[in-house]
């Protein structure tokens, strides 16, 4: 099962990200976005956990491409760094799997895919939200998000300090 | 580097970019990534407090009996969603049924219990450590321990039994025991006749004699004692060789056990050095204390090489009692003859008892005539050896390992032998 879920997810960003930059007219990028793909897909096979990190900065660099430079529609963009995300979680989930005895791991897979699916549902949906809702992005909306994400960043550091 | 620590950073670049950019899809690109680090810190391992119980169906059995572990793990702690189990082994040891590993959800004051069987070759086996790891749903952050708990797997060597090995060392202890011990006294074997002295039986007197003489003559019989034998296991790398994934040196290893319990048995005092990377002896002792020292030892021998001990000549004879009984357990070299007789030399009295490697060897290759022909012409260096080897007085027992022990020793003894056990 999770491997499925593993491949769809892969299929499914590449396939985004490659039909959103065939949509705005550039087929060959699109190929190569499409061999990135099945390069992934290879991985798994191989079972190269390492490259699920290179897949995932890959599908996120594509998609801010497309949305910086390019402007392209930010649906598939959106999807495609979504599936990416799905991938990478779903490599590392089945990696602890290998502990599980095939009784525990009927109930993981299920509890966590359902966990993972409703997680990308919502992420989908908020930044779907936020791409309608659209604020003049001036110095002041920077200007305080920089000083959250900053004091976000420091209360993450403390935080993850005093677990270690 | 960590999976939070790398979604962390990815997200900052997301954001640092949208910033710069003054783009806002950068800034919505990174609200998934942003979600799923929340979400995977919320539900993060607190402290990891857990107690873990092993047990064993049996600490000492001897190679490939299955062996029955137990776990259970106890979770003092706040409740964990993802708990990883690892109760580690030797890579040596299989699993045989169920799991050394699991993962599992563990709540508060609960308690999971895992059993699988496991078996394994001769060796000690420590298991003493089960390593946990809990994690939150995702995976990001993770809260590993190792936890010792207390364990051991003592795979002895399988024992023969042999009822009699017959050795007659020139020196004799002082306690009671199987061993002609070459003096007068009381025993069965008739030594000799002596004057008669007050105190002695009249069942004693040699009327024979007697009637021929003018005065009285009594029987004295040998004394049985029991003696000092020195079990030496050559561990030598170069002696021991290895065919088809086999290793000459198991079998030297049954022998050397089984005739460490005969021994024993008899009630001698018995030592075992084993000779190889380096010396690893066992003090000589008597009983079933001693048995069990002498299995444990021989439960971690293992062939070594070393420049030092490459030949036989640096056995250190000086742990043997003078003119007590060595039991050398080799496939021997051309070169050990010297070291032999050297030994015989010093008063020992010496038995080899000789694992055949040619006929080893050769049940691992192909039958082809060429084999055959190698095959005869080393068995003749050999046997040359072997003779040389008994010429200056060394007992030899050689043993096809394709066959039983107690068959080989019965060959050269012509004893009986009872069954076996560990």
């Amino acid at each position: 099962m999770t491997l499925f879920a593993l491949l769809f997810s892969i299929v499914m960003g590449s396939g985004s990200l490659a039909w959103g930059f065939a949509q705005a007219g550039l087929p060959q990028f699109a190929r190569w976005i499409i061999l990135f793909g099945a390069l992934w897909l290879f991985a798994v096979w191989q079972r190269w956990r390492w490259f699920a990190y290179v897949g995932l900065i890959f599908n996120f660099i594509v998609a801010a491409l497309g949305l910086w430079l390019l402007n392209f529609s930010p649906g598939w963009m959106f999807a495609g760094a979504i599936g990416g995300l799905l991938a990478w979680d779903l490599t590392d989930f089945s990696y602890r799997l290998r502990f599980a005895t095939d009784e525990e791991r009927r109930g993981f897979e299920t509890r966590h895919l359902v966990r993972i699916s409703f997680l990308a549902i919502l992420g989908f949906g908020l930044t779907s939200i936020a791409m309608i809702i659209k604020w003049q992005f001036n110095f002041d909306w920077a200007l305080l998000l920089a000083i959250v994400a900053s004091f976000g960043i420091l209360q993450l550091i403390i935080w993850l300090r005093k677990r270690s | 580097m960590s999976r939070a620590f790398f979604l962390s950073l990815l997200i900052f670049v997301l954001l640092l970019a949208g910033l710069t950019a003054l783009r806002g899809a950068l800034l919505a690109l990174a609200i998934p990534l942003l979600l799923y680090l929340f979400y995977g810190l919320f539900f993060g391992p607190d402290k990891v407090q857990l107690e873990v119980h092993r047990t064993l169906s049996a600490e000492r059995v001897s190679p490939q009996t299955p062996v029955l572990v137990t776990v259970s793990v106890v979770n003092r702690g706040d409740s964990l969603e993802s708990l990883v189990l690892d109760d580690v082994l030797s890579p040596a040891l299989s699993v045989e049924n169920g799991s050394n590993h699991h993962l599992i959800s563990l709540g508060k004051n609960k308690t999971f219990t895992f059993e699988y069987i496991l078996r394994g070759p001769r060796g000690g086996y420590a298991l003493d450590t089960v390593r946990v790891g809990a994690s939150d749903h995702l995976g990001l952050l993770r809260n590993t321990q190792s936890i010792h708990t207390f364990g051991q797997l003592f795979v002895f060597p399988r024992v023969t039994r042999l009822k009699q090995i017959q050795i007659r060392p020139r020196r004799t202890r002082v306690y009671a025991g199987n061993i002609p011990a070459r003096v007068g006294g009381s025993g069965v074997e008739f030594f000799g006749v002596r004057n008669y002295q007050q105190g002695d039986s009249p069942r004693a007197i040699n009327w024979h004699i007697s009637a021929r003489h003018e005065e009285l003559y009594s029987n004295e019989f040998q004394q049985e004692r029991v003696a000092d034998v020195g079990i030496i296991l050559d561990g030598r790398q170069r002696s021991n060789i290895y065919a088809g994934g086999h290793s000459l040196f198991e079998h030297s290893v049954i022998a050397a056990a089984a005739l460490a319990d005969s021994f024993l048995a008899q009630g001698n005092r018995v030592g075992l050095l084993v000779y190889g990377q380096y010396l690893q002896w066992t003090w000589p002792g008597y009983g079933k204390l001693q048995r069990e020292k002498i299995l444990h030892s021989l439960s971690h021998a293992a062939p070594g090489s070393s420049q030092v001990f490459d030949g036989l000549q640096y056995l250190p004879t000086r742990m043997f009692p003078s003119e007590s009984q060595i039991v050398l357990v080799s496939p021997l070299m051309d070169d050990d003859y010297l070291t032999l007789v050297r030994l015989r030399a010093r008063g020992y009295q010496v038995m080899a008892v000789s694992p055949d490697p040619v006929a080893f060897e050769e049940s691992f290759l192909p039958r082809q005539p060429e084999v055959r022909l190698a095959a005869r012409v080393v068995r003749i260096e050999r046997e040359l050896m072997l003779k040389k080897i008994q010429r200056a007085g060394v007992q030899l027992i050689e043993w096809n390992v394709a066959q039983p022990f107690d068959q080989a020793t019965r060959r050269a003894f012509g004893q009986r032998i009872q069954g076996s056990r560990l």
